[in-house]
């Protein structure tokens, strides 16, 4: 199947520190989520782990699905997305910070995520204002609407990057 | 990250060493890689932990001048968990 996964300079991994060859299967000894395994994102995973460079990955053997991720036995990484820019970020921010301040501008105590989310994007943390933008939806209804929330940014994030039309 | 998944950047200092040893559980390690995306702090934080067992990982005893033994050692011997 094909899933996403954010990489930094260099194709390396943020967390495993795992440098990825382009186009070559990598193989782990067993699919076990947050120990070994390929890990890697569906489309409504992304908005969690966003990063430096984000990739399409070709994933192969029993596929374990956990809260934020998938993990395969096996991985091999097919293409950067090269649509997954500097630019494109500050696109998604903007389009968080305007969806909260349509929704909770004028609510009380919320309202003051938008001023929050608006200092994270003018310092370039987008993660936090994306999460920001979630955690201001879930205190309005509880956690259904944070996941709500991180659903809109992923189809958001879907659309402009063509992701899950593979 | 939703509210009944929360992890605070105490927590996360909290659990560094067991998250770098990996001996934590699989939902306590996706929570704190999910904190580390959105927090600059805790992600430096993590990197110089880092930087700071591969530089004394490298150390050998008699890297160690002897008057810098000396006081790490008496520093150890008054050091008690509060």
């Amino acid at each position: 199947m094909t899933a996403y996964k954010f990489l930094g300079d260099g194709s390396v991994s943020p967390f495993a520190g795992f440098r990825w060859p382009v186009g070559e299967w990598v193989e782990a000894a067993a699919a076990d989520p947050c120990r070994r395994g390929i890990h890697a994102c569906r489309v409504q995973d992304v908005p969690f782990w966003l990063g430096h460079g984000l990739w399409e990955i070709e994933l192969d053997g029993e596929i374990v699905v956990y809260q934020r991720k998938i993990v395969a036995p096996r991985g091999r990484l097919v293409r950067r997305l090269t649509d997954w820019n500097r630019e494109l970020l500050e696109e998604f921010g903007a389009g968080v910070l305007a969806r909260t301040r349509t929704r909770f501008g004028a609510v009380a105590v919320l309202s003051g995520y938008v001023g929050d989310i608006q200092n994270h994007l003018a310092s370039g943390r987008v993660p936090l204002a994306a999460f920001a933008a979630a955690r201001a939806a879930e205190l309005s209804g509880g956690p259904a609407e944070y996941e709500r929330e991180r659903l809109r940014q992923a189809a958001w994030l879907a659309d402009r990057l063509g992701l899950g039309t593979a | 990250m939703r509210l009944d998944r929360e992890i605070t950047c105490a927590q996360v200092v909290d659990l560094v060493t067991a998250y770098l040893e990996d001996v934590l559980d699989a939902d306590d390690r996706e929570r704190v890689e999910e904190h580390l995306v959105f927090c600059d702090g805790c992600s430096t934080y993590l990197d110089q932990i880092r930087q700071t067992i591969a530089v004394t990982g490298r150390l050998e005893p008699e890297d160690i001048p002897p008057a810098l033994q000396d006081k790490l050692l008496a520093a150890f011997r008054e050091w008690s968990p509060a």
